[in-house]
């Protein structure tokens, strides 16, 4: 009996673990097949060659360059607000917080995480409105609020994943620190945070990737489809996830609903790179440590 | 080195110490006066306040939520007896003169030097050479210098139990204390590598005062000066060496106890 039920969990594991494998692949294929035979470089630079469009001196049309552009800085920008903000905020809330004080914050930090994006988005179209009739009639959607308000949807992750990698921590190895006479700011900086510096770079990962591929929040707050470049912090801008739901919502023929396809490997792609550059700033950070 | 320890003066004078935890008593009703300059051992069933007890003498319980305590706990630190419970002492200074160590090896996830030298540069002021010599010198002292002279720059992590636990023993002697406090040093290491701890705390005890506590009685005899059996967070015995090398007499004793 016990041994038959051992085999039923153990074969469930199995096929459940090779199900998620089994969809990961079917899904990349099917990426693959539809999108890899239109990537080139028209797709990315449409007729201009690819030289004058990065260096920006010809507009690019119907193409995945501003769209790349915009997408990278706006994860650029929400990782700079958001990133150090949330990193912090875990770090309080793991080392330092009473017990009252973060009972409250950590309901907060839930709440925030329960709200769907299209709220975030939501906020920050309303709260142009208010600047509109308020302080600033000028005020418009633009590269800075969408960033702003991604950089709020992807703050819990942030803030969780560092609150939990710290937490996780034994008890023991938390008294190393003070047992050898550091401070506890010492401490957290140099005993506790290279120990979970996977963890919290885990965090940064999964919501940077968040943050490249949330749509609802911009489509209320500056993307647009032909925007071109971004034209500064106060400017409209593409993005990909937006091209993509564009291109597959009202495409015109089966070519461009093909470059929805390979629009999509290509955000794969970034938060690929995204990924991989994220660790390779680990591996940086742990050499760093380990030098005298 | 400091000179040979004198065998007459305390080191450790506790008066009326009770902790709790939660409004709960952990350490009740301790009286103590350690004069011993060799190894005391503290043995008693689990639960019974050891661990406490050894972080009393360096303040660590307070590292923990619901905390609270009485009494008075004086050491020998700089020459005078001094209260580590007075305001206004320096806590991390009395911590660093109280060295200790855990029951696993708790390296950092740096390198095998760096493990050494963080501690050293945050908590001295010495210069990047005198760190060096510093460095040469405890490794030897615990006997890790030749296993690991060659590859200083590799993760602690990857050294073996038994010499994680002596790289965690020469991370506090680098900081040159007055007291070691063991805390069950060799529970999670092998039958080879707890020999070769316990030989080496019985050569550190003509340096350091060593209060460890252990989880075998066979080790508390093997290194034992005194043993202090604690029963529900008070100390039932102070025995020494005669009374527990008596091995009829201490296995009465402790079958009243466990």
């Amino acid at each position: 009996m016990r041994k038959r039920f051992d085999l039923l969990i153990y074969s469930w594991a199995w096929i459940s673990t090779f199900a998620v494998f089994l969809t990961v692949s079917c899904l990349l294929w099917f990426l693959l097949s539809r999108g890899l035979p239109t990537i080139g470089k028209e797709l990315f630079f449409g007729d201009a060659s690819a030289w004058e469009a990065i260096s920006g001196q010809v507009r690019v049309w119907d193409a995945l360059w501003p769209a790349c552009v915009g997408t990278l800085s706006l994860v650029f920008l929400a990782a700079l607000m958001a990133v150090p903000l949330g990193v912090a905020s875990g770090i309080y809330l793991a080392c330092f917080a009473t017990t009252p004080f973060k009972r409250i914050l950590s309901l907060s930090v839930e709440l925030l995480a329960g709200t769907p994006s299209i709220v975030m988005g939501l906020f920050g179209f309303a709260l142009i409105l208010f600047l509109r009739n308020t302080f600033f009639p000028d005020a418009n959607t633009s590269l800075l609020l969408a960033a702003s308000c991604l950089a709020l949807l992807i703050l819990p992750y942030l803030i969780f994943t560092t609150q939990a990698a710290l937490e996780s921590l034994s008890d023991e190895y938390r008294l190393i620190g003070p047992s050898l006479g550091l401070s506890q700011l010492q401490t957290v900086f140099h005993t506790l945070l290279p120990a979970s510096g996977r963890g919290i770079l885990g965090g940064v990962i999964l919501s940077l990737g968040r943050a490249a591929e949330d749509t609802a929040v911009i489509m209320l707050t500056g993307v647009i489809a032909n925007a071109g470049l971004p034209h500064g912090l106060l400017g409209k801008f593409e993005a990909l996830p937006f091209r993509i739901f564009y291109l597959a919502a009202e495409y015109q023929n089966p070519a461009e609903l093909n470059s929805a396809y390979s629009t999509a490997l290509v955000l794969l792609c970034l938060t690929g790179i995204l990924y991989g550059s994220a660790l390779a700033l680990h591996k940086t950070l742990e050499w760093q440590w380990n030098q005298h | 080195m400091e000179p040979a320890l004198t065998q007459q003066k305390p080191f450790c004078i506790i008066k009326n110490l009770q902790v709790l935890f939660h409004g709960k008593p952990v350490l009740q009703d301790i009286n103590l006066t350690l004069t011993d300059s060799r190894i005391i051992v503290l043995v008693g069933a689990s639960g019974s306040g050891k661990t406490t007890f050894l972080r009393s003498l360096n303040r660590l319980n307070e590292c923990y939520p619901g905390y609270s305590a009485s009494g008075q706990v004086e050491l020998a630190l700089s020459g005078t007896m001094e209260n580590i419970y007075q305001a206004g002492l320096q806590i991390t200074e009395l911590r660093r003169q109280v060295g200790m160590v855990f029951q696993s090896p708790n390296v950092l996830p740096v390198s095998i030097a760096q493990n050494i030298n963080l501690p050293l540069k945050l908590v001295t002021n010495l210069d990047k050479k005198k760190r060096e010599e510093r460095l040469v010198e405890v490794l030897q002292e615990v006997h890790l210098w030749d296993e690991v002279k060659d590859r200083l720059k590799t993760r602690a992590s990857h050294l073996s139990g038994g010499q994680q636990q002596r790289l965690c023993l020469a991370r506090v002697l680098a900081l040159q204390p007055k007291i070691l406090l063991l805390d069950e040093p060799t529970a999670s290491l092998d039958f080879k590598a707890s020999g070769r701890i316990e030989e080496l705390l019985l050569e550190l005890q003509h340096r350091y005062r060593i209060i460890a506590v252990s989880h075998s009685l066979g080790q508390a005899r093997r290194i034992a000066g005194k043993i202090l059996v604690m029963k529900e967070g008070r100390i039932e015995h102070l025995l020494n060496k005669t009374q527990f090398e008596n091995s009829e007499m201490l296995q009465q004793l402790l079958e009243e106890v466990l």
